[in-house]
């Protein structure tokens, strides 16, 4: 991802900084330092869930940094006809915007699309991740979760931004309330005239039978209704297994003495050192972490024994990338819900 | 699969569905042992070099339901004119039509890309670029039977490396790949598809045996940290016993 072209004497620069003692960056960060990252949920008001993350904003003009805008939208599928699944499914998609990647041609920018969207898709896709509220009639309709992520400006360490940006959009996602609906025949006698079939409103659990050959309770509810309610639905299920992901940027192959991971690369440390492993882990309350999403990227090797290390100060760092994005979100629901609400209370 | 007429060929009726057969289901529940395979046990690969005579060098490699073509045309000259010191290598995958239970469209797909980036990932360490200044290296792969991605990037790895060899650019060292995937609490070697689906979480794993380095890690699905670390020590240790297997097939094609 040559996103800005430095010479041979900057690459050098850059990688005899970070392995000197003490590292020395650019911006004067430790090696695993984070840029300051700003989140805001709830920022487009047509989406069920969305969140605008920027790592490295500055704080005055309002640039330079890396933002990522993530929505998620809910969309009903039929399950036999159309290409939904019974239980819901999820299906990532990840935007460059053009204005972020001047330097790239059309083709080159889908290409750098595709490849992030893999990488979300195939980690948020999978089957252990699906949330249980995404059903909506079992086996006739399900939610559909578009979860939509643009990169609005790049200054390295998009994968980070994106994944969480996408852990915010969907823990501020909420789910609407449906209620099923079953139409039956009126019962009337045969000579009264052709009324319109007859609504009755059933909870699905309840099973009529017709006779006493009907041994299978079939559910007779075709459809759904959208009760009048005054939140936005309930809360996507889940919510505490959405992971989080850190990449860690190799420093350059030094023959002698452990290799070092830094974090939180700018673009141009990025183009110096261009090996780095994306390691996405969530850590579920009372047991050890869940990997899940590991890949080597760039140019180079690696030995296992690294890896190993790699991994486990990763598990480190996305332990704390984890506390913090967890605070945060619990301060912009408060902010959002009780705040909001005291606020208007006292107007 | 009703999106736009192809006018270059001629299109099928609009809406299409595979039939369903009743007995395909692979009748398995966790705890039972792996159907017709130690957990360890990869299925026998066939790999033979120089197949494809036009090409500088390629490869054809089979294992079971996985068949893969592979076909290296290089170095050449780069077609951009932009000064690039060290060589390219670029990596063209493509799934025949026929190649999975569900039809795909001859056009260029975007799956095709995911599988020819980790395969571009897997190979890029191994070649030596930086003798190759203003030249690309074109590896066109052809998945004519695909038994699961994960089957698809570690076979097209081997063949693709095989196929460097084949065409007599220098390279670092083989790069050997290896699939493996977590079923309850095993660790099941090269997994066909059915196989992944079952499992919690699948790791692709490349990795030079001579030098003993680790080119591409892919790591998908659930799984515990030291679960990862014990597929990626039991892939390695595989991959060097597939290296052998790959150095006799070139040995025995230059010999003849």
């Amino acid at each position: 991802m040559a996103s800005v072209s430095t010479s041979k004497a900057e690459i050098s620069y850059i990688q005899s900084g970070l392995l000197s003692n003490p590292p020395l960056r650019a911006d004067g960060r430790a090696l695993h330092d984070f840029r300051t990252i700003n989140l805001e949920t709830g920022v487009v008001p047509l989406a069920n869930g969305s969140a605008h993350l920027s790592i490295g904003q500055n704080a005055h003009h309002g640039g330079n940094g890396t933002e990522v805008l993530s929505a998620a939208k809910l969309e009903v599928e039929n399950v036999e006809q159309g290409e939904g699944i019974d239980g819901g499914r999820i299906i990532c998609t990840v935007t460059c915007s053009p204005s972020a990647y001047p330097h790239l041609s059309s083709q080159a920018l889908e290409d750098l699309q595709y490849d992030m969207t893999t990488i979300l898709h195939e980690t948020f896709a999978h089957m252990s991740l699906l949330p249980k509220n995404l059903g909506i009639l079992p086996g006739k309709k399900s939610w559909t979760l578009y979860l939509d992520s643009v990169v609005l400006t790049d200054s390295g360490n998009t994968y980070d931004a994106l994944f969480m940006a996408a852990r915010a959009a969907l823990w501020d996602c909420k789910v609407p309330r449906t209620r099923s609906v079953e139409y039956k025949a009126p019962t009337a006698a045969p000579g009264s005239k052709a009324a319109e079939s007859g609504q009755m409103d059933v909870d699905l659990d309840v099973s009529v039978q017709k006779s006493g050959f009907d041994t299978m309770a079939i559910s007779h509810a075709v459809d759904f209704e959208l009760p009048d309610y005054w939140d936005e639905g309930e809360v996507l299920d889940g919510r505490e297994r959405w992971p989080v992901c850190v990449t860690l940027n190799v420093a350059a192959q030094s023959t002698k003495g452990p290799v070092v991971p830094y974090l939180d690369a700018i673009l141009q440390e990025e183009a110096a050192t261009p090996l780095r492993l994306l390691l996405v882990l969530s850590f579920p309350p009372g047991s050890s972490p869940n990997l899940h999403s590991m890949r080597l990227l760039g140019p180079g090797e690696l030995d296992l024994s690294q890896i190993r290390d790699f991994v486990t100060s990763g598990e480190k760092y996305a332990q704390k990338v984890w506390e913090g994005l967890n605070g945060k979100l619990k301060e912009e629901d408060l902010r959002r819900g009780q705040k909001a609400r005291d606020r208007f209370a006292r107007r | 699969m009703a999106y736009s007429l192809d006018r270059r060929r001629i299109n099928g009726p609009e809406e299409s569905f595979p039939p369903v057969f009743d007995s395909d289901a692979l009748q398995w529940r966790s705890g039972d042992p792996r159907n017709d395979r130690a957990p360890l046990d990869i299925r026998p690969i066939f790999l033979q070099p120089g197949l494809i005579s036009q090409a500088n060098g390629s490869a054809y490699i089979e294992t079971a339901k996985t068949k893969i073509a592979c076909a290296v045309y290089g170095p050449r000259q780069s077609k951009n004119t932009a000064f690039s010191e060290m060589g390219r290598l670029n990596v063209e995958v493509k799934f025949t039509p026929f190649s999975c239970s569900r039809r795909r469209a001859p056009m260029r797909d975007a799956e095709d890309r995911s599988v020819a980036v980790a395969i571009h990932q897997a190979l890029v360490s191994s070649v030596r670029l930086e003798l190759l200044p203003k030249s690309t290296i074109d590896i066109f792969i052809t998945v004519i039977e695909s038994d699961g991605l994960e089957g698809c990037v570690a076979s097209g790895s081997i063949a693709a490396s095989t196929a460097l060899a084949d065409a007599g650019i220098e390279l670092l060292g083989l790069v050997t790949s290896c699939a493996a995937s977590a079923v309850g609490n095993e660790i099941w070697l090269d997994p066909t598809e059915e196989e992944a689906r079952l499992a919690n979480g699948t790791l692709v794993l490349a990795c030079m045996p001579a030098l003993g380095k680790i080119t591409s890690v892919w790591q998908t699905g659930q799984m515990k940290v030291p679960e990862a670390l014990v597929c990626m020590d039991t892939c390695q240790d595989k991959c060097t016993e597939i290296h052998s297997v790959i150095a006799q097939a070139l040995l025995e094609s230059a010999k003849k």
